[in-house]
């Protein structure tokens, strides 16, 4: 019991006095998180509301393959990402393994199933109304689309700060195609993970404690936005 | 706007919901359509609002079928209507901005309807937080606001206070007075069809009666 709270100890110290390698990695995974969901929600918010009130032939497969990929193990993205750009890779020339940028592609590849099917099961269930209306107010497809994204706004934001929770909290991906490198590559969850097996749980308590503070602001700012109902 | 509707035919699933062989509706008229539950009164006005496209036959707007030109010369009223999660204003100024009509002339427009419809007291109310009364007047306003060709209402007044009907009614009747604009008008209400319709067609099991 006594390491444990040691450790909280340690760890409230290692926060406030600002130690520069554990702000370090706090940063580099907002940064590789921040980008990947931003990135992911720009390319699928418009690309899921078009899906969702449009009727076409195999709807429902698609929704199905969408929904199975909504869930889709984090290691495994990791795997493909890695595969992808490793050396002997399609996109091995860019030599973006063990870099930021891959653990940015694997995110991004990994919150895109999520942002594309929570939009389009949004879409499909409350757009249609929307829709309806925007066209009989005379508005052309681009007006429709924004309208939805404007009345959804709400409920889209929540679907983006569920992909966010999923991206910063995952250790498979990072893990696999950033290798964990010091000062480089390092992320919260990959430290986490290392310090746990070395036996330095202060360090891991101090980052466990920013993943629920980041989790608990990021909650506080949505919920005190959608309070204005 | 003059509405020629040819065969026209709607199946759901096997059930044959409207068969209309020859129906004009003129321009510049208020035409009420009534008829029982289930009679396909809204079926037939979510076909001529260009929503409903599963079905047989030919709808023609001044002679021409229906193109995106048409979708912005006429607008439909809903029963239950949906408004935008922002203020009354934004709703209802909602058509001319995606119009791209100059920011003074909204301003004016807009102003001009709220105070008509005796709404100037719910301008900066959220409109999705009103009552139903509430509601449909602001959704009326955002209709008439652009001066659609054509404007359908499905049951616009069903359930909402006396004092908003008179509005409404009152300024349905306005609208088709200054503008000309064809209006078509689903109710169940047969005193209303009568103190505002030019015409009244009903329709009962799919078919247009006597």
């Amino acid at each position: 019991m006594d390491y444990i709270l040691e450790g909280f100890r340690e760890a409230l110290k290692l926060l406030t006095t600002f130690d520069r390698e554990i702000y370090g990695i706090i940063s580099l995974s907002l940064m590789v998180s921040t980008t990947a969901t931003v990135v992911a929600a720009l390319i699928c918010i418009p690309i899921g509301i078009h899906l969702g009130i449009k009727n076409f032939r195999g709807k429902r497969a698609f929704s199905r393959i969408l929904y199975t990929f909504m869930s889709i193990p984090s290691v495994i993205v990791g795997l493909m990402v890695a595969i992808i750009l490793s050396r002997k890779g399609p996109l091995g020339r860019f030599d973006l393994l063990y870099t930021p940028k891959a653990m940015v592609i694997a995110q991004t590849l990994l919150v895109i199933p999520l942002i594309l099917g929570l939009t389009y099961s949004l879409s499909k269930n409350r757009g249609k109304e929307i829709e309806n209306v925007g066209i009989t107010l005379g508005g052309n497809k681009k007006d429709i689309i924004i309208l939805i994204i404007k009345e959804l706004r709400l409920d889209l934001m929540v679907n983006v700060v569920t992909a966010f929770s999923r991206a910063i909290s995952e250790v498979g991906a990072v893990m696999i195609v950033g290798g964990n490198i010091k000062y480089r590559t390092r992320v919260i969850t990959t430290t986490i993970s290392m310090m746990k097996s070395m036996g330095d749980y202060p360090t891991a308590i101090a980052l466990g404690l920013v993943l629920l503070v980041i989790s608990f602001v990021i909650n506080s700012i949505i919920y005190s936005y959608s309070g204005e109902d | 706007m003059e509405i020629r509707v040819k065969n026209l035919k709607r199946y759901y699933s096997d059930n044959l919901v409207l068969d209309i062989d020859n129906l004009t509706m003129e321009k510049g008229k208020i035409i009420g359509v009534i008829g029982p539950n289930g009679s396909g009164k809204s079926t037939l006005l979510n076909i001529i609002a260009g929503l409903d496209k599963g079905y047989l036959g030919t709808v023609e707007y001044d002679k021409k079928p229906i193109d995106k030109e048409t979708y912005r010369d006429m607008t439909i009223v809903f029963q239950k209507p949906y408004l935008f999660r922002r203020k009354v204003y934004e709703n209802i100024e909602y058509p001319l901005k995606i119009r791209g009509v100059d920011r003074n002339i909204i301003g004016e427009r807009v102003e001009k309807i709220i105070e008509r419809f005796e709404i100037e007291d719910l301008k900066d109310n959220k409109a999705h937080l009103l009552s139903g009364g509430e509601s449909q007047k602001v959704s009326l306003a955002r209709a008439l606001v652009f001066k659609p060709k054509l404007l359908l209402l499905d049951e616009p007044t069903s359930n909402i206070d006396p004092e908003s009907i008179k509005i409404m009614e009152r300024e349905i009747v306005r609208f088709n007075k200054e503008t000309g604009s064809t209006i078509i008008i689903v109710t169940h209400n047969m005193e209303q069809s009568r103190r505002l319709c030019d015409d009244i067609i009903y329709l009962e099991e799919g078919k247009v009666g006597c």
